[in-house]
């Protein structure tokens, strides 16, 4: 089976399959009868919005149970415009998919403040709030009698600049549409944009932590997702030449998330195969059609029981998210690993601190979890924050890092003040750190999920990257020339193209680590990233430790495991119930009777 | 004035009925912190049963009994094979799914098997054309008897919750699954019961909103479930009192929209106000903002 699904991958791998495929519909087109042409039209639709659906949900995270108010919207506005205001069918065309794209960049403000199923509610609501309009605004919409005589094939009315288009034509035209979405689509999820929303569907505080504004990624995946539906929605107003509410009802917005998820979310091929099965399927199989709510209910009960990544995941492999070409270009350059930075001595101890904490303080509804703790982390040192549980170590981390506010105090980063800011700006300033339990996309190969580091150092415009664009590949192929150095050091190349959650835990640390590696970030905050690693791991740890030492960063290092600490830190600060009880060396601290009466719980008395 | 008195009494009678619908979502969301997306099918499988029973010459309260029984053991299977599964295998997303498809399987089947067309809901309650006159205000006897049933229901809900060893296990499971069984509270049942307690729950709301519209057809329950959503939403979600609150509040502008604005927007009302307060204050009126733990 795995072989299978990897000739399978080798297959649809082809560059110019896509292409193949294009040209023989188009010539198949002219030569087959009307009603397999207008079936094949409708499979573009589907296409098209399966795809819509899956970059919100399926790649962004956004769950969607309204989309086919996105597919109302386009398709009203394009026949609105043509019919009613007489704009020619291009520009109508054009101004509906901005109409759309712009409800949906509208509609990710309420709904990127909420998850789970209060967005899942949110997204039924606007499905729900779009139909209605439908309905009932009748002196736009035509109210339940519905708009008809729209520009169509079969009106023979279809004027495109200057030439009337019948079935085939329009056929052709939604062809080449959608081929090129899936082009641009493709491009966009192999870049750091795409990865950028895979990053906020598995975790938004991750994705915070690598500097992805999630906020943004989630107005564009709306956009991008609405502009699609919409496209589709314009081109089924072309299609029909009639359109009634009822064809965007709560139903159809259940029809095209079935079509996702049973293709596959997430990856590019499945939701065609999706649209394909069920463009067909009504189609051809009398019984299918005669209880096709009753079908989808039940595909959508058993689904992730049977199928758990629909069809795509049971006969290929899973989409990759680096361009192919820019993994090529990174083997064709250079690619002896960077030789290991020259041990050097800690940098001295008085040069001016990257990152200043004052007097900083938390408390959450009346329990004080830090209580003025000051400290400075200067380039090229490594500070242990060590503590009993609760003492504030990682709530210290949290406000440094921009993932609470301080309840009091300051945060210098670089001469810059930063507390209080959110935590994606902190991240692209330079602070990085990484989490108690890694947190990393569980779907991405090691590679990809180091390369996430990177998001900080890219520039690419969106536009740019959906267009593949020469300097887009370029700056791809250096960051995969980068990860592979990280990697290297990591000791991760063995691993570079396993998918992360098939990998023991320990790996998970080193490429959360080495994530922040690839950051290149000034500051460093390492909250126990020895926790649950074996001795062999724990070498690679340290080594990867100096390594950011010795390229000059400031580490702040959490951390129980003494030994580990012990070897690697310059400095040391204890806190104890928020407060900072010693500063120092690590053996003035083994000494230290408020150090030793806050592990061991011995009364003050006793030491004084 | 006696207009806007009439607007706002039915708005309150309706909104007690989202209301009761927000309560049934509630129970599942404390239990399990899921929501059952198929709630609006048992609200239309308990009023079509009715209808059923009562076309086929039984008493109609028979059929209302059968309705809601139906709506509890169903509610209760969703939790089963919809939920419980999925929510070990997945993601959050998962159950939304699986519960929103036993909800369309429901839909599906009634629409193929009773027909997509309405069915005429027989009165049960008085007639449409009973009323009492209370200061002037002409104020309908099935409206005001909704109201009564509906706020009884909250209120006994809210006594059962606190007064009751099965209310306080409840809240128990609420407040952590874990530390529940550990206390030896039976976990398991307490989800279940919660699910079938929702259903019922949801298979009553169903019979009062089909005795007010007068009829009742397949696609009945879908914008209900939103209703009943957005009247725990404007509460605060898991908030008994914040439901009632949210749903009368919902009923009113409901009316009042349809009343002096147009009733063409008596249903976008709702969906607006959704979008509008997940946007504003998720945690809604009563409830308080949950912390986000790292």
């Amino acid at each position: 089976m795995n072989a299978f699904r990897h000739a399978m991958a080798r297959i649809l791998g082809q560059p110019l399959l896509g292409l193949a495929v294009v040209v023989a519909l188009w010539f198949w087109a002219g030569m087959i009868d009307r009603a397999t042409v207008q079936l094949l039209s409708f499979l573009m639709l589907n296409i098209l919005l399966a795809q819509s659906i899956n970059l919100l949900t399926g790649i962004a995270g956004q769950i969607s149970l309204g989309h086919a108010g996105f597919f109302a919207i386009g398709a009203y506005a394009a026949g609105v415009l043509t019919k009613s205001h007489g704009i020619s069918v291009p520009l109508a065309l054009i101004l509906a998919v901005a109409l759309t794209a712009a409800v949906g960049w509208l509609l990710a403000i309420p709904a990127g403040r909420v998850k789970e199923f209060y967005l899942a509610m949110m997204t039924a609501g606007f499905g729900l709030l779009c139909f209605e309009i439908a309905k009932e605004w009748s002196s736009v919409t035509g109210g339940v009698v519905g708009l008809s005589g729209i520009a169509s094939p079969t009106l023979r009315n279809l004027k495109v600049l200057g030439w009337t288009f019948d079935a085939v034509d329009l056929f052709r035209a939604m062809l080449v549409a959608t081929a090129i979405v899936l082009l641009l689509m493709r491009n966009l999820v192999q870049s750091y944009h795409g990865r950028a929303f895979f990053a906020v569907q598995a975790s938004e505080i991750a994705a915070g932590s690598m500097g992805i504004a999630r906020g943004q990624v989630k107005r564009r995946a709306y956009a991008i997702s609405g502009a699609m539906a919409g496209l589709a929605g314009a081109l089924y107003a072309h299609l029909v030449g009639y359109l009634g509410p009822d064809s965007f009802g709560i139903m159809r917005s259940v029809e095209v998330l079935v079509m996702a998820i049973v293709g596959g979310m997430g990856t590019i091929v499945g939701p065609i195969l999706g649209a394909a099965l069920f463009t067909w399927l009504p189609e051809r199989l009398q019984v299918f059609a005669e209880y096709q709510f009753m079908v989808y209910g039940l595909i959508l009960m058993v689904i992730f029981l049977v199928l758990r990544r629909g069809i795509a995941g049971a006969l290929t492999e899973p989409t990759r998210f680096i361009a192919v070409r820019a993994m090529a270009a990174a083997r064709a350059a250079d690619t002896k690993p960077a030789a290991p930075a020259p041990a050097t001595n800690p940098g001295p101890a008085d040069r001016p601190a990257l990152l200043e904490v004052r007097d900083l303080a938390r408390n959450f509804a009346g329990l004080v979890a830090l209580d003025g703790v000051s400290l400075s982390l200067r380039p090229g040192r490594i500070t242990a924050l060590i503590g009993p549980n609760g003492s504030g170590k990682s709530t210290l981390v949290n406000v440094v890092s921009g993932i609470y506010q301080p309840s009091r105090g300051h945060v210098v980063l670089d001469g810059e003040e930063i507390g209080g800011k959110p935590d994606h700006m902190i991240a692209q300033r330079g602070l990085i750190r990484t989490f108690q339990d890694p947190r990393l996309v569980p779907s991405f190969t090691v590679r990809e999920n180091i390369l996430l580091g990177g998001q900080r150092h890219f520039r690419s415009p969106m536009l740019a990257a959906a267009l593949r664009w020469p300097s887009t590949l370029r700056e791809e192929a250096d960051m995969v020339r980068r990860a592979e150095q990280v990697m290297a050091l990591a000791g991760l190349d063995g691993v570079a193209d396993q998918i992360i959650d098939s990998l023991p835990y320990g790996y998970r640390r080193l490429v959360e680590v080495g994530r922040a590696i690839m950051a290149e970030p000034t500051v460093v905050l390492l909250d126990e990233p020895a926790a649950g690693l074996s001795e062999a791991e724990l070498g690679r740890l340290a080594t990867m430790i100096r390594h950011l030492r010795d390229t000059g960063k400031a580490v702040l290092l959490i951390e129980h495991h003494m030994d580990f600490v012990n070897d690697i830190v310059d400095d040391v600060v204890v806190l104890d119930s928020g407060r900072e009880i010693y500063r120092g060396d690590m053996r003035g601290m083994r000494e230290d009777p408020a150090v030793i009466a806050a592990y061991l719980g011995v009364g003050q008395n006793d030491h004084a | 004035m006696t207009f806007a008195g009439q607007l706002i009494f039915a708005g309150v009678c309706v909104g007690a009925v989202y209301a009761l619908i927000a309560l049934g979502l509630n129970l599942t969301f404390w239990a399990t912190r899921t929501l059952n997306f198929g709630q609006g099918s048992l609200m239309m499988l308990c009023a079509v049963v009715a209808v059923m029973v009562f076309d086929g010459g039984f008493n109609i309260y028979l059929g209302l009994l059968a309705g809601v029984a139906v709506a509890g053991v169903i509610a209760a299977a969703t939790e089963a094979i919809a939920i419980r599964p999925i929510t070990r295998l997945t993601g959050s997303m998962g159950w939304v799914v699986t519960t929103l498809g036993v909800g369309i399987f429901l839909q599906g089947f009634v629409s193929k098997f009773f027909g997509s067309q309405a069915l005429a809901f027989p009165s049960f309650l008085f007639s449409p054309r009973d009323y009492v006159s209370v200061l002037g205000v002409r104020l309908s006897a099935q409206y005001l008897i909704i109201l009564v049933i509906a706020l009884a229901l909250v209120l006994l809900f809210e006594l059962f919750q606190r007064r009751t060893a099965w209310g306080r296990a409840l809240q128990a499971v609420a407040a952590d699954q874990d530390l529940a069984a550990v206390m030896g509270i039976p976990v398991r049942l307490v989800v279940t019961l919660s699910f079938v307690a929702s259903g019922l729950l949801a298979g009553v709301a169903g019979a009062l909103v089909a005795q007010i519209t007068g009829t009742v057809d397949a696609a009945f329950g879908f914008n209900l479930l939103i209703f009943g959503f957005v009247a725990a939403v404007i509460g605060g979600m898991g908030n008994t009192w914040g439901a009632l609150l949210g749903g009368i509040f919902l009923g009113i502008m409901e009316k009042l929209v349809g009343g002096y604005v147009s009733t063409a927007a008596e249903q976008a009302i709702a969906f607006a106000l959704l979008m509008i307060m997940l946007a504003v204050r998720p945690e809604g009126l009563l409830g308080e903002k949950e912390f986000v733990k790292v």
